[in-house]
């Protein structure tokens, strides 16, 4: 009944008419894991030559927040109710512009199936169709040749593939043609993407997502959707040759690092299988085929299995199939981990920045909190001791998800609380908590660096109210230019500049305007290259900068800049050797 | 007749209080044991060079209630009432030793007012109840006219540094204001008889637009003051940027004395304005 419709495409399997709630956890879970395998890949689409926001973790993690709510859904076999806790998920856990639209993309998603527990092909199209509403409006500003671009050309797809056929499976596999055709033309689409040469990264990612979703629910049960999504022989290559490229040595940290292990056996499963007749011999052996560190113990009536996989699935179809399951738990190992350093990291930092520790409950709150965000515990020493209420942890390439930033906004324990995101990549995050949080109002003031967010939180006047605070703040951020420098991560043309990795970079308010070799040299360019000389700089050093280098910096600087004072503090930021304040 | 009495946190110097014809009782300064009848034996300028040179921190008293009482006995002794306007109660002491005295006195002889301000906020109570004073008004007018202006008074001091503040054991709220680490230069206002801190900067030249920024949004205003803290250079940066703002008032120079001094130290640069109603 399908198939036919287009004859490149062969029909392999079996046509899927609905798709319920454990097909859609089943396909997100496949989906997370192809994100997972990809991630580096999709990372390394930056197109800047400095050390972007990375586009594969944040896309990972915000989908590993929707994995992991979609897994605790009330109603486990309904779909519509499997994408809302997914669209909540996402969004909780939304890191950076791309993990954002992606959250947008399963909210629309999650409204356009309206409450239906079965999804047929129409479900399936008119939930595409609202993603790309949906996403659309979540940009002020929507730009063709990006993510939006795919969810679009996927939305369209679905619909000219819905009146085709009745096939779930033949629908996903147009709209996954069509979204790897979409991400190839990014790169016609958008300027800087043709000089890096690349296609965009958060559509590839999208089409990632799409591609492994699609392979699940065609193929329930099996493993390929713990693969590489361009590994199977009956699926077109995508566009980008994705599979053999060598990994970059790139220092990346934070989520990119915990993350790294390819399609590896990412899943703790655990769980109980109930006899009677259990054969534990041939339980041990179909398991351990399964998985790694496999521990399969118990008798005929009671078996206990902990596994490390990659596709928990399939392992849980086989063992359901032997005996009735029972404390089935299934545990994203990186997950743990990073979890784990990031709620250590959020309480400390909240207790550490509100002065006494935890706030109790019933104390007064404030009339007018601020929360900020930075990388480096100099930064955020600085940002406490001028007031802020909590800082959050993150910056270029490890964006804060919504929920850090919500967890930080509670943590001010303030009825109206100010939000500097302090980076560009962040700006749009922040932008979503206000409509999350109903007991307090939360407006951000758009600072794209800190030297903005440091003079925003001097400009606060705390017995102003909240319109009279970020009137002051956001004129504030006007009268301070911001010059970062750092080196560049790969060869490119930019701007005008041919850059070469190693090169040293000064970025002047997010625009290049020296390469170099030296941080001193490139420093005092772009300081003599200003229209009228600053009545102060504050140099912050990088985590990778001794106190005797800055000084030694600020001494040259001294000298050639006799009209300038230069102070030096402790950013401790990574990646950016200096971040440099021009007031 | 009715005569004005202040004290010497108004900062008017003995030569202005007697072509002004009033009496302005000192406060006492000390450096370590040495004494001072603050602007008699020591001027601003001296004092700042002591200040700059020492590393111990001065101490200022107020007035005894017999220094006022010997003010108002004179004046009282020769038929005339008195109105006694002094620096703000929640700042110094100097107000109840002058209320002790005056009430020795009978009732309605000296009347005692709290100008709720400091400096040059105080000067334009003073000199408005001159003026008051020359149109013929009683002194329950007079009194009331500086009750009802100190209200539109505003003082707002940029300090150049944070060290003296410390020093005097009064950084109180400015302490969470201004941070610890980064070098900031804390705007303070005086408002309501207390010192708030009104905004911050990195440096001088934004403190000095900020100050402009200050007086432009208090307009209307009928007077306006520009003061230094030992560092006259500072009055010729603000003095052409006020006057250009408010080409029709004359923007009055002067100087913050030892008192507040001790406390701002030296570097600091001010306005103080009056609101029009």
């Amino acid at each position: 009944m399908s198939g036919e419709a287009s004859p490149n495409l062969r029909l392999v399997h079996e046509p899927v008419l609905t798709t319920g709630g454990e097909e859609l956890l089943a396909a997100l879970r496949g989906a997370l894991a192809a994100l997972q395998a990809n991630q580096e890949e999709i990372n390394d689409l930056n197109v800047f030559p400095v050390p972007d926001g990375d586009t594969g973790s944040n896309m990972y993690l915000t989908l590993r927040s929707a994995v992991e709510e979609a897994a605790d859904a009330a109603d486990p076999s309904s779909a519509a109710a499997v994408l809302g806790a997914a669209a909540h998920g996402s969004l909780m856990g939304a890191r950076g512009n791309s993990g954002v639209i992606l959250s947008q993309v399963l909210r629309g998603l999650a409204q356009g199936v309206e409450g239906q527990a079965r999804l047929d092909v129409r479900g399936w199209a008119h939930g595409f169709a609202e993603a790309r509403t949906v996403a659309y409006k979540a940009v002020m500003k929507p730009t063709e040749g990006t993510i939006l671009s795919i969810i679009r050309e996927a939305a369209e797809e679905a619909e000219r593939g819905a009146d085709d056929s009745a096939d779930i499976a033949a629908l996903l596999e147009r709209v996954v043609l069509a979204s790897h055709a979409a991400v190839a033309r990014t790169t016609e689409q958008l300027q800087v993407l043709r000089d890096a040469g690349v296609v965009d990264a958060g559509g590839f990612g999208l089409a990632v997502i799409l591609d492994a979703m699609s392979r699940s629910i065609a193929a329930p049960g099996s493993a390929s959707g713990s693969q590489t999504p361009h590994a199977a022989g009956d699926r077109p290559e995508a566009p980008l040759e994705t599979t053999g490229r060598a990994q970059r040595p790139r220092g990346r940290r934070g989520a990119a690092a915990v993350a790294a292990k390819q399609g590896g056996w990412g899943y703790c499963t655990e769980f109980l299988i109930h006899g009677p007749g259990l054969d534990l011999e041939a339980l041990r052996d179909e398991m351990g085929r399964l998985g790694e560190s496999a521990l399969v113990v118990g008798d005929d009536d009671l078996v206990r299995v902990h596994i490390h996989t990659g596709e928990p699935a399939p392992l849980i179809a086989l063992a359901s199939s032997r005996g009735r399951l029972s404390k089935l738990k299934v545990e994203d190992i990186s997950a743990q981990h990073h979890d784990v350093l990031d709620r250590a990291e959020a309480v400390a930092t909240a207790e550490a920045q509100s002065p006494g520790g935890r706030i109790a409950p019933e104390a007064p709150r404030k009339a007018v909190g601020v929360v900020s965000v930075a990388p480096g515990q100099g930064f955020r020493d600085i940002l406490a001791s001028l007031g802020a209420d909590a800082v959050v942890e993150g910056g270029q390439t490890m964006n804060p998800s919504i929920e850090d930033l919500l967890n930080a906004v509670r943590a001010a324990h303030a009825e109206t609380v100010v939000l500097l995101p302090n980076n560009g990549n962040v700006i749009l995050t922040a932008e979503q908590v206000d409509g999350l949080i109903d007991e307090c109002e939360v407006r951000v003031v758009p600072t794209r660096n800190l030297p903005q967010g440091i003079s925003a939180l001097l400009a606060l006047e705390p017995d102003a109210g909240l319109d009279a605070n970020v009137e002051r703040m956001t004129a504030a951020i006007e009268h301070v230019h911001a010059l970062e420098v750092t080196r560049a991560v790969r060869d490119s043309a930019s701007n005008g500049h041919h850059i070469k990795a190693g090169d040293v970079l000064g970025i002047l308010d997010d625009e290049i305007r020296e390469v170099g070799s030296d941080e001193a040299g490139v420093i005092e360019a772009v300081l003599g290259s200003v229209d009228a000389p600053p009545e102060l700089v504050t140099v912050y050093r990088g985590g990778d900068v001794t106190a005797a280098d800055a000084d030694a910096l600020a001494a040259g600087l001294r000298k050639r800049f006799t009209q300038t004072e230069f102070e030096v503090h402790d950013g401790g930021q990574e990646h950016y050797s200096y971040v440099l304040s021009l007031e | 007749m009715i005569r004005i009495v202040t004290d010497s946190t108004s900062d008017i110097l003995p030569d202005q209080a007697k072509r002004l014809g009033i009496d302005v009782v000192p406060l006492t300064v000390r450096f370590g044991d040495e004494q001072f009848r603050d602007g008699i034996d020591l001027d601003p300028d001296a004092f700042y060079r002591r200040l700059s040179n020492t590393t111990v921190q001065p101490r200022t008293s107020q007035p005894t209630p017999e220094q006022f009482a010997e003010v108002y006995r004179r004046h009282v002794s020769a038929g005339d009432s008195v109105v006694s306007v002094h620096i703000s109660a929640k700042l110094s002491g100097t107000l109840q030793s002058a209320s002790l005295a005056a009430s020795e006195f009978p009732d309605e002889a000296v009347r005692v007012v709290d100008s709720t301000t400091v400096s040059a906020g105080m000067q334009f109570l003073v000199r408005t109840a001159l003026a008051d004073v020359a149109a013929g008004s009683d002194a329950a007018a007079v009194e009331k006219g500086v009750a009802d202006r100190r209200g539109r008074v505003g003082v707002y001091v940029l300090l150049d540094t944070l060290t003296y503040l410390h020093r005097g054991g009064r950084i109180g709220r400015a302490q969470s204001f201004v941070g610890g680490i980064l070098n900031v230069k804390p705007l303070l206002c005086v408002r309501d008889g207390e010192v708030h801190p009104e905004a911050r900067v990195r440096s001088r030249q934004q403190g000095i637009a900020k100050l402009v920024e200050i007086a432009v949004a208090q307009g209307p205003l009928e007077g306006l003051a520009a003061f230094h803290c030992g560092a006259p250079g500072q009055l010729s940066l603000i003095q052409p940027l006020l006057e250009a703002a408010y080409p029709d008032l004359e923007v009055i120079p002067g100087q913050l004395g030892a008192v507040v001094g001790t406390y701002s130290g030296p570097g600091g640069v001010g306005i103080a304005l009056l609101r029009a109603r």
